[in-house]
């Protein structure tokens, strides 16, 4: 397996370690519904953010240190660089049209951490798409 | 309108060069061996480039290395 399918991997298993469980519980109503600030929230979503971080750091130095000692660690090539374009264009497109679901469409129905976490939801979900399409992509041309 | 593909040598003409390794012919040319696995297997068009340095490396012209194989061909 290519390295940079084994980072796009690592990264899908951190997003569902840490986001699954984050938008399981904060995407309940009766999480959402309490007053605002509602900090709480807030403080789940840093912490998720965090371990998620933390899960990439130790994963990405490991899989660097393992795949430098059996001599396959090498600069991105044509290949992996068409990959990354394809995987950033298919997440852009996720992105925009989730901000503009999020943007200008939620405002007349939703307000408060609704609104809040179906943004972060769309961030997930293009960095989702981002590595999913690298993977498919190594996948499909292996 | 049936598809053309591209077709290569790479995989004879490494075994006929010294049983040459893909890593071994990634590491001369700038490719990862996955990726001249994808090549090989006729999974991945390189670009004209990487195609000349392949081509380069065996001291072939480019159409003795890579066929375009056209409907007219078939």
């Amino acid at each position: 397996m290519p390295y940079r399918e084994k980072l796009a991997w690592l990264s899908l298993t951190a997003m569902a370690l840490t986001f699954g469980p984050y938008f399981a519980f904060a995407g309940r109503s009766a999480a959402m519904e309490k007053p605002l600030p509602n900090l709480h929230l807030l403080w789940l979503f840093a912490i998720a953010a965090g371990v998620q971080m933390a899960i990439l750091g130790v994963g990405r130095l490991w899989l660097r240190h393992k795949e430098r000692s059996e001599g396959n660690l090498q600069a991105p090539d044509e290949r992996d660089r068409a990959i990354e374009y394809r995987s950033v264009r298919a997440a852009y497109c996720v992105l925009i049209g989730g901000m503009i679901l999020v943007g200008c469409v939620m405002p007349f129905n939703s307000s408060g951490w609704r609104i809040i976490n179906a943004a972060l939801a769309m961030i997930v979900a293009a960095e989702v798409v981002h590595y999913a399409t690298a993977v498919l992509s190594y996948r499909r041309d292996a | 309108m049936t598809p053309r593909t591209i077709s290569n040598r790479i995989r004879a003409l490494r075994f006929e060069n010294g049983e040459m390794s893909q890593a071994e012919l990634g590491r001369r040319i700038g490719l990862t061996r996955q990726t001249l696995a994808a090549i090989e297997a006729g999974k991945y068009s390189p670009s004209l480039e990487a195609a000349f340095r392949i081509a380069e490396v065996f001291k072939l012209d480019l159409q003795q290395v890579f066929q375009w194989n056209s409907e007219d061909s078939r």
